[in-house]
């Protein structure tokens, strides 16, 4: 993120002038002017003071100790930065939307500057434009679609596909096999006609074996192609494998920041869509692209070699065929994108209608839905009927035309013939040539588009082989036998580094003591699990467990060693068994049953009519929350993990089974030192200390007696959550 | 439980009567900064008041909410036409402080590559140039003739109506909607 803009001429004349010797610390822009303009302004930034510029000249400046509490405040298209100076609030600057993440970070900045300190500011936030041409990323990746190398791309590939050299060395034997297969024809029609045909020879045998010829490349062709079209075939099947292997694996270990910022369907797009892409493209243009084109070489030479101003005739409709195919081009896009928008809007309306038949019905409102898709379909109708319309008038003319240049061969052949210059056999050799030529240059045409797709594709999939995991393990990480002790240092993280989640935390747990962290919604409690759970690492401050940093540790060594129970039971789609056994790949059945007892969840497992070979998940049994919570906590025991994270599920069960819940956690964190995130009240009062977090700082520790007792924030809580629980009749 | 329900209901906060500032009970004024400030009689005093549009695509005058500056609503206004005019000048520049949608008066290209449309603009608080990814979302038509931009930081331009802008701007914006 680019903090330390650079000052056109005059402002940066203004700037020395104002400044002297002292240092710019940063210097970001200042668009949008208080009277709702739109303006070229930069906002300075020294130790201690904020200079303003704004369209050429020094507007104000600010001594960044008189201010306080600087906060970016984000409106809907603006933001601006305040201020609060000598007790009053007043807007420093005014920016566009663009600008609203240099903000942000700049309001912590100053803030700390006011204080004296010295910023300590992490930039990981990027931005989303190409540093070298300006345009837009593609969404979601890092990749310009302007300057990405396509050479970069292509040899990258073709080393992922070394191991299929040998096969690539056939393909590539057939290709010039097929283009030289193609060239014999015309030329034993070329004697067909003139000697036979013209001169009037008539040997039976010679005619046979001339056509025998033919017979003979045709059908030696279509092997060929079979057999090209199956290697082709295999290549890009054995390429997509081994790309979305690597992708996958690459994927899985990357950390838990990269994956959240993006969608499960464009990872799924990158392993499945991206990498059919590509294998689409080697397959099906690939394999005929690169014949076509060794093929227009071969026939072009010889052409032009045979007769170049006729050759002439051949080629010259091309160039003009191509501009307008050019022009067209953009217009046909558009054409198809309308199209697919009206597709679009039709296919969300009735997936929104059907999703939500139910409200439909219950309202009444079929009549509107009928009307409204037949209005869509329609549109739909129209839409694609003028582009048919469009697209069987401009074809059959561009092919015309194409073609059109056989008519001027015919001519001028035809003259060269009749003036004996040329045999009938050697125009008919000729031309077959020349139709040879139309193909590739048609597909020619279409090539670019393809080949962007696919190399776009190819790099999509590379920028996710090449990240590189924000949690690495260290060079030599320590496999550590966990004993439970568990320390957090002046930890302060925040998502964005520049939104802190957590301030400053310190607090030291012991083995075996069970830790219930309370707060509002949003104070920052799943993120002490998450940084636990070592899923993102702290931007300051360190967390040690057994006295170790948690960064020295193999990730992989102390996972394994964890027990988590999370809000939302994600079972995967599996028997229960698979489930519970998802730790621990070596358990034993007794171990499975054993767990599933301490998690009362044995007795209803036992009952279903599948046991525990019961397959749930998406396509499975429905299982209530109350059994998913069991099976989950079932999951956790098993591995006889030494730390525990608990987030407990504010669903509410009916009591039966929420006492049963209680008892099996109640096992479950028995000896082991356990993060808790409460809810429940008697969870709370079970617990050896409690955390109380407040917008992110932790404002009191101690144990359910002692805080109640002190009457503050704690105190607050509980009675507030006693009064809910009344007012529900609890 | 039911019982409990009926008899508690006098203790639960009315939450459905709108409360209408009105000039005859209510002043703003101007702070030191630049904020807005109310004054409610008798002596109900917010330092920093916030107006946010209920509907901001329909009423940019009407059904103003006014919110303390810890977001809690103070009340509603129902036209900013209904105070006098120099509060109505205030309210309009808090107003276009917080949307700030210039409306785009004239449209100098727009460029196709990719996925992205490159546009360079003419609007209302001055000349501009931006980014818009695909069309899908960031062409959004509030009605047949008004339409909003939203580029790939999340500005927001408004075109009014599309048939009132010079003949070169409808050619190139004809296409897109």
């Amino acid at each position: 993120m680019k903090l330390i803009f650079e000052l056109p001429q005059k402002e940066n004349g203004i700037i020395e002038k104002r400044l002297g010797t002292e240092e710019v610390l940063y210097c970001i822009p200042y668009d949008v002017d208080f009277k709702g303009n739109f303006a070229e302004g930069w906002m300075v930034v020294t130790q201690s003071r904020i200079i303003l510029l704004l369209n050429g000249s020094l507007e104000d400046e600010f001594e960044i100790s008189r201010g306080s509490n600087y906060k970016a405040v984000t409106y809907t298209g603006s933001g601006v930065l305040e201020g609060n100076f000598d007790g009053t609030l007043k807007p420093v600057t005014g920016y566009s939307m663009t600008h609203v993440p240099r903000y942000m970070y700049m309001a912590r900045i100053l803030n700390e500057l006011a204080e004296g300190k010295i910023p300590k500011i992490f930039l990981t936030e990027d931005d989303h434009v190409c540093s070298q041409c300006g345009r837009a990323f593609i969404r979601g990746t890092h990749i310009c679609p302007f300057c990405t190398s396509r050479i970069k791309i292509i040899k990258r590939l073709f080393k992922i596909s070394k191991p299929h050299w040998h096969m690539y060395l056939l393909v590539i034997s057939i290709f010039w096999a097929i283009t030289g297969l193609s060239m014999i024809p015309p030329f034993i029609n070329r004697h067909l006609v003139d000697d036979y045909l013209i001169q009037g020879k008539r040997e039976l045998a010679s005619i046979l074996l001339l056509v025998g010829g033919l017979f003979a490349c045709a059908a030696l062709n279509t092997v060929l192609v079979m057999v090209r079209g199956r290697i082709m075939a295999r290549i890009g099947g054995l390429l997509s494998m081994d790309l979305k292997n690597m992708v996958y694996k690459k994927i899985q270990s990357l950390s838990l920041g990269y994956l959240d910022k993006r969608k499960t369907g464009d990872l799924m797009n990158r392993i499945n869509g991206d990498t059919r892409e590509i294998q689409s493209f080697i397959q099906d243009h690939g394999a005929m692209g690169v014949n076509e084109i060794i093929l227009l070489i071969a026939v072009g030479i010889y052409l032009f070699l045979n007769n170049w101003l006729l050759a002439l005739f051949v080629f010259i409709p091309v160039p003009f065929v191509a501009i307008a195919c050019r022009k067209l081009g953009t217009s046909i896009g558009r054409k198809f994108r309308t199209q697919r928008r009206v597709w679009d809007k039709t296919n969300s309306f009735l997936q929104d209608i059907l999703s939500g038949i139910r409200v439909v019905k219950a309202f009444g409102q079929e009549k509107r839905g009928i009307e409204r898709f037949g209005e869509l379909n329609r549109e739909y109708a129209d839409v694609t009927i003028n582009n048919e319309k469009y697209y069987n008038t401009l074809f059959p003319i561009i092919n015309f035309i194409l073609g059109a240049g056989n008519f001027l061969v015919l001519y001028m052949g035809g003259k060269l013939v009749l003036g004996n210059n040329m045999s009938i056999g050697e125009l008919v050799q000729f031309c077959m040539y020349a139709n040879y030529v139309y193909k590739p240059l048609r597909w020619l045409g279409f090539m670019p588009r393809w080949f962007s797709n696919a190399m776009i594709g190819a790099e999509r999939i590379f920028e996710v082989i090449d990240e590189e995991p924000e949690i690495k393990d260290d060079e030599n990480p320590i496999q550590h036998g966990i004993r439970g002790k568990v320390t957090f240092r002046g930890v302060t993280f925040g998502y964005k580094s520049y939104e802190p989640v957590l301030k400053d935390i310190s607090i030291n747990v012991e083995k075996g003591e069970m830790i219930g962290i309370v707060g509002r919604s949003g104070a920052g409690k799943s993120t002490v699990i998450n940084l636990i759970m070592r899923l993102y690492d702290a931007d300051e401050g360190e967390v040690l467990i057994d006295g170790i940093d948690i960064k020295k540790l193999s990730q992989k060594d102390f996972r394994s060693q964890l027990g988590v129970v999370l809000q939302e039971t994600f079972l995967f789609s599996g028997t229960i068994y698979e489930n519970i056994i998802y730790a621990k790949s070596d358990a034993s059945y007794e171990d499975v049953i054993r767990a599933a007892k301490i998690a009362n969840a044995h007795e209803f497992i036992v009952k279903f009519p599948d046991g525990y070979d019961t397959k749930v998940g998406e396509r499975g049994q429905r299982l209530s929350g109350g059994e998913r919570q069991r099976i989950a906590i079932a999951r956790a025991i098993i591995n006889d993990p030494k730390i525990l994270i608990l987030d407990e599920a504010t669903a509410s069960v009916d009591t039966e089974t929420e006492q049963k819940i209680q008892e099996a956690l109640g096992r479950l964190v028995k000896n082991r030192t356990t993060f808790a995130i409460a809810h429940r009240l008697s969870t709370l009062k079970s617990a050896d200390r409690l955390m109380i977090i407040d917008n992110g700082s932790l404002v009191e520790v101690g144990t359910h007696d002692e805080l109640f007792k002190a009457k503050g924030l704690y105190h607050d809580l509980v009675v507030a959550q006693r009064k809910m629980s009344r007012m529900q009749g609890a | 439980m039911l019982n409990l329900a009926i008899e508690k209901k006098e203790n639960i906060p009315e939450s459905d009567i709108i409360r209408y500032i009105t000039p005859r009970m209510a002043r703003f004024y101007r702070t030191e900064g630049g904020f807005l400030s109310l004054e409610i009689e008798p002596g109900e005093v917010y330092a920093r008041v916030n107006l946010y549009r209920t509907f901001p695509h329909k009423e940019a005058r009407r059904y103003i909410s006014v919110l303390n500056d810890k977001g809690k609503e103070i009340g509603l206004i129902k036209s900013i036409d209904d105070f006098p005019p120099e509060t109505v000048r205030l309210m309009e520049k808090e107003l276009s402080r917080r949307y700030f949608v210039p409306a785009i008066l004239k449209i100098r290209s727009i460029k196709e590559e990719f996925e992205y449309s490159y546009w360079d603009v003419v609007t209302d608080s001055g000349e501009r140039r931006f980014t818009v990814q695909g069309r899908h979302n960031r062409l959004v038509s509030i009605s047949e003739t008004r339409h909003l931009v939203i580029d790939v930081d999340g500005n927001r331009f408004e075109i009014a109506d599309y048939r009132k802008l010079d003949p070169k701007s409808i050619k190139i914006i004809e296409t897109l909607i």
